[in-house]
Order: C-alpha cells, then sequence, then structure tokens
C-alpha cells in the first residue's frame, strides 16, 4: 500500500512537472510611465507575450517596470532588479545611453539577453535594438514641413528632454534638412518635461513670445496628446508631428496639423518580445543589430482608417 | 518581557527597526526562489559560466536557485539603491533637525554630477588631459563634485541667513537655477568617459560581484552624522535651534553660523551622493537626481525627523530610506504590477511614520509612568 501510494504521487508528481508550462519573464523597461507612446508599447508587449505564449506552449510574462518620469539612473535601478528577480530577457528604451551602458551590460553578462527600443545604448552589449533612425525621422519631420510651407517661413522646433539621446539625433536631423532650405529659419529648438501639459505650454509661451513663427516641427507629438492644446487657427501655422495618437488625430481632421509621421509604438513592444524571446528559446540572433521601423505618414487622406489600430493597440 | 526586548524597544528606531525585520521577514517567505545562472571565477579574474552534464549526458548550462530576497547580491544591490538617498538623507535630517527645509538637494546633486563628470572626463580616455596621470583626474573630478555640492550648500545657507527669507523660498529658487546652470554647462548632453581608476574605484566588488563602495560611504555617512548630531556640542545646538530658535540665540548659540552649516552639510552630503552615482553608473547629466528632494525628505520623516524640528536621528533616517529603498525593491521581487507601486510606497510611508510616532508616544509614557 504504502509503496502503491509512493509511486502514485511520484506519477502525480511527475506528471505536474511535465505539464506545467515554462515561464519566461521579460523586463520591459521605458522611459517613462505617464507617456501614451510608452503604454503602446507596454500593450504591444503583452500581446507578443500571449501570442508567443500560444505558440511556444509556455508562459511569457512582462514585467513592466518603468520609473514615472525619466531618469536613467532608475531606469539602470530597474533593470538590475529585474536580474536579480529572475528576468530572462530585458527590453529598455533608454534615457541615457551613457548611464546604462553599465547596467545593460551587467545584465548580459549574468546571461539575460538586452533589447533596446526607441531610444538605444550603441556601446551597450545589447544584441538589438529597434526603433526609427532617429537623424532620418528628423530629417523627415523637416522635409514634409518645409514642403507644406513651401520652403519658406520661421520653423520652431519642439525637442522634450534634452538629455535623450534619440531626440538629440532627431533635432540633428531637422537641422542637417533645414540647411538644404534657404527660405527656412530655425528660430529655436525648444526643450520641455515630457508631458503633454508642459508641452503645451512651452508651446504656447514660444508663440508668444515669437509671433513670426510660420512653422512647428515637433519632433515629439507631446503637446497635441491633450485635446486644444494648440491655439494657433487651422491653417496660419503649420505642423508636422512625430507620433500618431489617437489623441493627435483630431488635429490632423480639424486642419491645425498638416501631417503627423506615426512611429511604431505598438511594435516597440512587440516586436522587441518577438526578438528576445526568439533570442533565449530558439537562441536566434537577428539578422542586424539595428532593426528600422518605418514611421507612418498620417494625413487627411488616411486618417480614419489608421485610427483603427488604436483599437488594438490602446490598454482595454 | 526579556531584558534584551525591553532594551530594544527603548532604543529610539526600534519602531523603523521592527518594519524593517517585518518588511524582510514578508519579503523571504512570499518572494519564491529564482534559477540564476552560475558562473566561475577565471585564473585572469574574469568570469565564466559554469556548466554541468544533465541525465542525457549532455554540457547545459549550471543554475543556482535562491530565494529572490534573502541572497547576497540583492542586499547589495538594496544597499547600494539606498546608499544614494540615505546620503543626502542624513544631510537632509540635519537641516530638517534645525527647523529647516532643503528643496534643492536633488539639483545640487544634478550639478555637483555634472561638475564632477566635466573634470572627470577631460581626464577620462578620450578626454585633452588623458596622458596625466589617471588617479590625479579621480581625485581632482571627486574634489569638484563634493566641493561643487559644498559651495552650493554654503550659497543656500548664505542666502537664507544673510536675506532671512524662509528655507523654502531660497530652496525652491536654488533649485531651478542650479539646474539650470547644470543644464547651461552641459547643453543638455550626457558627460561620460570618466578614467577607468575612478570606475574601478567605486565599483569595486568583494566575492560575488558585490558593490560593497556605496554600502560602505553611506555606513561612514551615518557613523559621522550620529556623531555629530549625537556626540558634540555642535550637534546638539542643531537640535536647540530647531526645537526653539529664540530660546537658542537668548542661550547664547550663534544660530546664523549653526544654519550656515546645516546647509553646507546637506550639500555636501548630495555632493557625495553625486560622486557615487556617477562613479557607478559612468554619467550626468542635468536631468539627474529629478524629484530626488521629495524622496530624501520622505526618507527622513519616516526615519523619525520631525518637520517642525528639534527631532530625528542621523540612524533613523537612513532606516528610513532603507524601508523605503525594500518597498521599492519588494515590489519587483514579488512580481507586483508597477500600476499599484504608488499607491503601495504612499500606505507604507504612513503606516512607518504612524508606527514610530506610536513607538516614541509609548516610550514616553514608560518614562512619564517610572517612579
Amino acid at each position: 500500500m504504502k509503496k502503491t501510494t509512493t509511486l502514485l504521487l511520484a506519477l502525480a508528481g511527475a506528471v505536474l512537472a511535465t505539464a506545467a508550462p515554462r515561464t519566461i519573464t521579460i523586463g520591459l523597461v521605458a522611459k517613462s510611465q505617464g507617456n501614451p507612446v510608452f503604454q503602446a508599447a507596454r500593450v504591444g508587449a503583452n500581446d507578443a507575450a500571449k501570442e508567443l505564449s500560444a505558440q511556444y506552449g509556455m508562459n511569457i510574462r512582462i514585467d513592466w517596470r518603468t520609473p514615472n518620469e525619466e531618469d536613467a539612473q532608475k531606469q539602470a535601478e530597474a533593470i538590475e532588479q529585474l536580474v536579480l528577480a529572475g528576468a530572462e530577457g530585458i527590453a529598455v528604451s533608454c534615457s541615457d545611453a551613457n548611464k546604462l551602458t553599465d547596467a545593460i551590460n551587467r545584465a548580459v553578462d549574468n546571461g539575460v539577453p538586452v533589447a533596446t527600443f526607441d531610444s538605444d545604448a550603441p556601446a551597450s552589449k545589447r544584441f538589438v535594438t529597434y526603433g526609427v533612425d532617429d537623424i532620418e525621422c528628423g530629417k523627415q519631420v523637416m522635409a514634409e514641413l518645409a514642403k507644406v510651407m513651401n520652403g519658406r517661413g520661421i520653423v520652431a522646433v519642439l525637442a522634450g528632454n534634452p538629455n535623450a539621446p534619440n531626440l538629440q539625433k532627431r533635432v540633428q536631423g531637422v537641422r542637417e534638412e533645414a540647411a538644404k532650405y534657404p527660405g527656412i529659419t530655425i528660430r529655436d529648438v525648444y526643450y520641455h518635461k515630457e508631458t503633454p501639459q508642459d508641452a503645451a505650454a512651452r508651446v504656447e509661451q514660444v508663440m508668444q513670445a515669437n509671433p513670426d513663427i510660420t512653422g512647428w516641427g515637433f519632433i515629439g507629438g507631446w503637446p497635441l496628446f491633450t485635446e486644444d492644446a494648440i491655439k494657433w487657427q487651422p491653417g496660419t501655422v503649420k505642423c508636422v508631428s512625430v507620433d500618431a495618437l489617437p489623441a493627435q488625430l483630431g488635429y490632423i481632421r480639424n486642419g491645425t496639423v498638416s501631417e503627423l509621421l506615426g512611429q511604431q509604438c505598438y511594435e516597440w513592444g512587440h516586436r522587441t518580445v518577438q526578438l528576445l524571446i526568439d533570442k533565449i528559446v530558439s537562441h536566434k540572433n537577428p539578422p542586424a543589430v539595428k532593426e528600422i521601423s518605418a514611421l507612418i505618414p498620417v494625413t487627411k487622406t488616411n486618417v480614419d482608417e489608421y485610427a483603427k489600430n488604436w483599437a488594438k493597440w490602446l490598454p482595454q | 518581557m526579556p531584558p534584551f526586548l525591553r532594551n530594544l524597544f527603548r532604543f529610539q528606531e526600534s519602531g523603523l527597526l521592527i518594519v524593517i525585520v517585518g518588511l524582510g521577514l514578508l519579503l523571504t517567505v512570499f518572494s519564491g526562489t529564482v534559477r540564476i545562472p552560475e558562473f566561475e571565477r577565471t585564473p585572469d579574474g574574469g568570469r565564466r559560466r559554469v556548466f554541468t552534464v544533465n541525465a542525457d549526458g549532455e554540457r547545459v548550462p549550471a543554475f543556482v536557485v535562491r530565494n529572490k530576497f534573502l541572497n547576497a547580491q540583492n542586499f547589495a544591490q538594496l544597499a547600494k539603491d539606498t546608499s544614494f538617498t540615505a546620503i543626502m538623507a542624513v544631510g537632509m535630517a540635519v537641516v530638517i533637525i534645525a527647523g529647516g527645509i532643503d528643496l534643492s538637494v536633488g539639483a545640487i546633486y544634478a550639478l555637483a554630477s555634472v561638475a564632477g563628470a566635466i573634470v572627470l572626463r577631460h581626464y577620462g580616455p578620450d578626454g585633452a588631459a588623458a596622458a596625466t596621470a589617471p588617479w590625479l583626474g579621480a581625485l581632482l573630478g571627486m574634489g569638484a563634485c563634493v566641493g561643487t555640492g559644498t559651495l552650493c550648500g554654503l550659497a543656500n545657507g548664505g542666502l537664507i541667513v544673510a536675506l532671512g527669507v524662509h528655507p523654502f523660498i531660497i530652496t525652491l529658487g536654488a533649485m531651478a537655477i542650479l539646474r539650470g546652470i547644470a543644464f547651461v554647462i552641459t547643453k543638455g548632453q550626457s558627460v561620460g568617459g570618466f578614467p577607468e581608476v575612478f570606475r574601478n574605484l567605486v565599483r569595486f566588488e568583494v566575492g560575488d560581484g558585490l558593490s560593497v563602495v556605496p554600502l560602505l560611504v553611506m555606513v561612514a555617512v551615518l557613523v559621522v552624522g550620529w556623531i555629530f548630531l549625537a556626540r558634540l556640542a555642535a550637534g546638539r545646538r542643531v537640535y536647540a535651534i530647531g526645537g526653539n530658535e529664540v530660546a537658542a540665540r537668548f542661550s547664547g548659540i550663534r544660530v546664523e553660523r549653526v544654519k550656515l552649516g546645516v546647509y553646507l552639510i546637506s550639500g555636501l552630503s548630495a555632493g557625495i551622493a553625486a560622486l557615487l552615482s556617477i562613479g557607478y553608473y559612468g554619467a550626468a547629466t542635468s536631468g539627474d537626481g529629478q524629484g530626488y528632494e521629495l524622496n530624501v525628505i520622505a526618507a527622513a520623516v519616516v526615519g523619525g525627523a520631525s518637520l517642525s524640528g528639534g527631532r530625528g536621528s542621523a540612524l533613523g533616517v537612513v532606516l528610513g530610506a532603507l524601508i523605503i529603498q525594500m518597498i521599492s525593491s519588494g515590489i519587483v521581487i514579488l512580481g507586483i504590477d508597477q500600476n499599484y507601486s504608488q499607491i503601495i510606497i504612499g500606505s507604507v510611508v504612513i503606516a512607518a511614520v504612524v508606527l514610530d510616532n506610536f513607538n516614541t508616544w509609548l516610550s514616553r509614557r514608560r518614562l512619564t509612568q517610572r517612579p
């Protein structure tokens, strides 16, 4: 009897052991909690986790560890804590590449692969980076703006966090492209805290102080994340903005903004998790260390079609 | 009650210790285990993965299973993450005990980081003075970092004393000015590329990758802070001013001089924290330390420092910082959804303060009831 019980228990244990799917935790460290683009990335990561869990027959879990406000030191601490808590892969959008390089390298040295998205740490041991080519992004903003301004006018650039390496490159791209248009003058690059309210306030301050500005290049869509943030009459000032979040689409519909360049922020999470799982489960490296995601132009002609994507991308 | 426990409860910070032990027990029990890849030291001092042979005769990487909370790496991480706030909190405690407040510690931290980083980069591998002895660059960078913090503190103290304006206003203004200076001198760029000797010093590891320098510096600051506040006449003057500034003045204490000193100490502590930060993380930006003033004030208050002055201790504020960090790390260790983290931290901060106040009330009651 005792032998039979032991045998049954061992069998049950073996069945349970084989039935329990492997759990993989992926740490997701974005720049800031409040920024909607990172919430879309979070949804993308969670969706990828669900899809890949079904595909591989395992339990993939996303552990979202993002500072409330941009803070590279807090991001580095989050990476270190995730490694200690047993994360098997980490995706990070770097607020300061210099500050995060050691934390990323340490994670990799401890057997945890790291992928970057949106903002890279090029000197680190991350195995892949996914996002836009930031210099090209800046150039595209300026080129589209120059097109709608007919190559003439005074332009202001809205640039978010001055310490973010990806935004610095976009500013560089804007300046390089602007140099091709002799009729265009860049009044200045304006930095601000990356909240919709701070960004909208900065645009308003700049417009009051510089009423001769005729074009705005937003290298991130911050002020357009809230409704009625822009005070100019549609058409009086031309504006091209990066990002195409739901709140921004209204500005296209009413003509306040000429064109949006949608970053694939849902894919930041979705694609990065896919790359990490390929690496962790199949030991497969991506074909190239840099995977570029294209910007999607959104104008009055395709805004309604584009808007349908957000039903899937927004947190439910 | 056994004499040991009785003595423990008489101890001023016993409430905080009880909270820490309770949190530690909770985290140990509920954190579960984690499988960590096993490494070994190579003869040249590097690290390499350990491999083992499985039942099928295949060579597979080896793992160690350990409690997620109760392990040396986690404790070293906890100490390191606590150290930046705790060091600044000791300085803040001195200010708060004196009845003041310093809202500029985050900005001082940023400016000191940037000042130190600029000097260190100058002597770094890509800097103009790369050929100079790296230890000289490291020393100058450390001096620039700590010196900038101290000067900022001195400036705060000087303005508060000279203008007679409430420290809230002066340090609020200083917060914007100092961060603005940091932004102007860096042009918003991240400053990195320091001499290896400096990075290796701050990131010095013992055992299995345990960074102990932030912990040691935190302990040193705590000991110095404790001696200053509890054992030196200068420290007693700080309590006297915080308890009753008018009475302190009439008893012959040079209030202005003491006030100048407390803000200098706050700036110095922010400079030391900044030094550790740039050494550990290898870069500085003008955006560093955003909102840290609130974390530091929270640590001081949780640690028993009274915002009305005259009460607090160096050990209390370090324990306060440790409690806040334990909660923050515990949320990661327990895998709690980060959406709830701020609610949890805020609630536990209030609970810790209530428990500490209750313990203080009990101690006072025992004293008054003693025949």
